[in-house]
């Protein structure tokens, strides 16, 4: 998968490595400011309160 | 002679070649070494099969590759075909596999074409052999032909072909399992890290508005309560909408700058701002409980160090103009579903309440929520705000 996406990538190997560096920077800053925090009421590991 | 033969073959070549062949004749008459070099200085110190290898390569300077197979026949073929010029009482024998250095371009096919020779006599004799002056235009043919013969000799090999299919086949899933692997790795970690870290620089945005908020509507009302009244002016109970900042928390023995917003409510909205009041439960320093929930190890982690409370210690909760310093009197690990410690009188359902006290509930242990810690303090004193003085008890304990 990662290798298939480099291979598609265009231009030489700066580019390349470059164009690679920004989509991952896009996917971790969906990732920790959209996914997750929508992800997060889903995961119990936040629950502090008293319920019953 | 000596010279000739230390030397590097390749640079000898050219000129060595022939006019040390003479004398290798001499003193070797095996036909087989001139066929096999050409330009075989070192060989008659080491006969061996590696000797020849040095010259193969001198003879096809401009194939490096050929030098590669240490097969001496290959190897020597080249060298026969150099020959001819030189050496032309034993280059017959050799001219007639020549064929194949005529393609120096693809130095590995030699090899195979070799072997080939019988199936495909024709293609590689008729215009390699046969015709040395023409050798030139038809070499490219030959070489061709040899190609052809490799590829076709290559055609025996189908079945590793298929099973190295399978193989890749077999590789690609191993691959792309272990990346799915690798990524469903990363997206943990990241999401620890989105937990541990993240979430505190939107707590601190949240609090930070909070605060100026907060700061505010505080600095509007205050000034008209009568200015010097004997008695203290009855306190303004807070009527906070869910989600607004209605109190500022302050716990000395978690710092100086611990200032947290306590919001109104307690939904995961609300906790992500900070602190949270349960609705119903006792505004501060109202008679019965005040309960406020807060994060333990994300979102800012306002309750990570509840447990450092000693008993005694000040909890000062700061409203428009005063302070209500309650004090620590104990702390509990309870299940998660213990909802009477948030009663009017904690613990005691039934009881009536007849005085503040303030009830604490984060998540314990640490990045678990198994269980809840509560920690309890009780309504100590209320201290009016007055101009240039801080928090009460902010350097420590009094």
């Amino acid at each position: 998968m990662y290798g298939w996406i480099y291979r598609h990538l265009p231009g030489p190997t700066p580019v390349r490595v470059t164009l690679a560096l920004l989509l991952a920077a896009v996917v971790v800053t969906l990732l920790l400011f959209v996914v997750f925090p929508a992800v997060e009421p889903w995961v119990p590991l936040n629950d502090v309160t008293i319920r019953s | 002679m000596a010279g000739a033969a230390d030397g590097d073959p390749v640079d000898e070549y050219p000129g060595g070649v022939p006019a040390g062949h003479p004398v290798q004749d001499q003193e070797t008459d095996q036909a087989r070494d001139r066929e096999q070099g050409a330009a075989r200085r070192g060989a008659r110190r080491a006969p061996g099969g590696q000797e020849e290898r040095p010259v193969t390569g001198g003879l096809a300077g401009q194939v490096p590759r050929q030098a590669g197979p240490p097969a001496g026949r290959p190897g020597g073929r080249p060298g026969g075909r150099a020959v001819p010029g030189m050496a032309f009482p034993y280059s017959p024998p050799s001219l007639e596999p020549p064929a194949p250095p005529l393609t120096p371009a693809r130095p590995a096919w030699p090899e195979e074409p070799a072997r080939p020779e019988a199936p495909l006599p024709l293609d590689d004799r008729v215009p390699g052999g046969g015709v040395p002056g023409g050798g030139v235009p038809g070499g490219g043919v030959p070489g061709d032909g040899a190609r052809d013969g490799a590829s076709a000799s290559t055609g025996d090999q189908p079945p590793p072909a298929r099973s190295s299919r399978l193989g890749r086949v077999g590789g690609a899933t191993a691959r792309a399992v272990g990346e799915l692997l690798i990524t469903v790795g990363l997206l943990v970690a990241l999401f620890l890290a989105y937990q541990l870290w993240i979430t505190d620089l939107f707590q601190a945005r949240s609090q930070s508005r909070l605060h100026d908020r907060l700061a505010a509507s505080w600095q509007a009302p205050p000034a008209p309560p009568p200015p010097k009244p004997s008695q203290p002016p009855p306190a303004v109970r807070p009527n906070p909408a869910v989600g607004q900042g209605f109190a500022v928390l302050h716990i000395p023995r978690l710092g100086e700058d611990y200032a947290p917003v306590i919001v109104e409510g307690v939904g995961e909205t609300q906790l992500e701002e900070g602190p949270g009041h349960y609705p119903g439960t006792a505004m501060p320093g109202e008679t019965g409980n005040f309960v406020v929930s807060g994060h333990r190890t994300t979102y800012g982690k306002p309750f990570n160090q509840l447990d450092e409370l000693h008993p005694g210690d000040p909890v000062v909760v700061e409203v428009s103009d005063r302070y209500y310093v309650y004090r620590m009197t104990r702390s509990e690990v309870v299940a998660p579903d213990r909802i009477d410690v948030t009663d009017p009188v904690p613990e005691h359902s039934d009881a009536t309440p007849v005085e503040a006290v303030m009830t604490m509930t984060t998540c314990h242990p640490k990045y678990s929520a198994k269980s809840r810690l509560i920690v309890f303090a009780s309504l100590d004193r209320t201290v009016m705000k007055t101009p240039g003085a801080g928090v009460p008890f902010a350097s420590g304990e009094a």
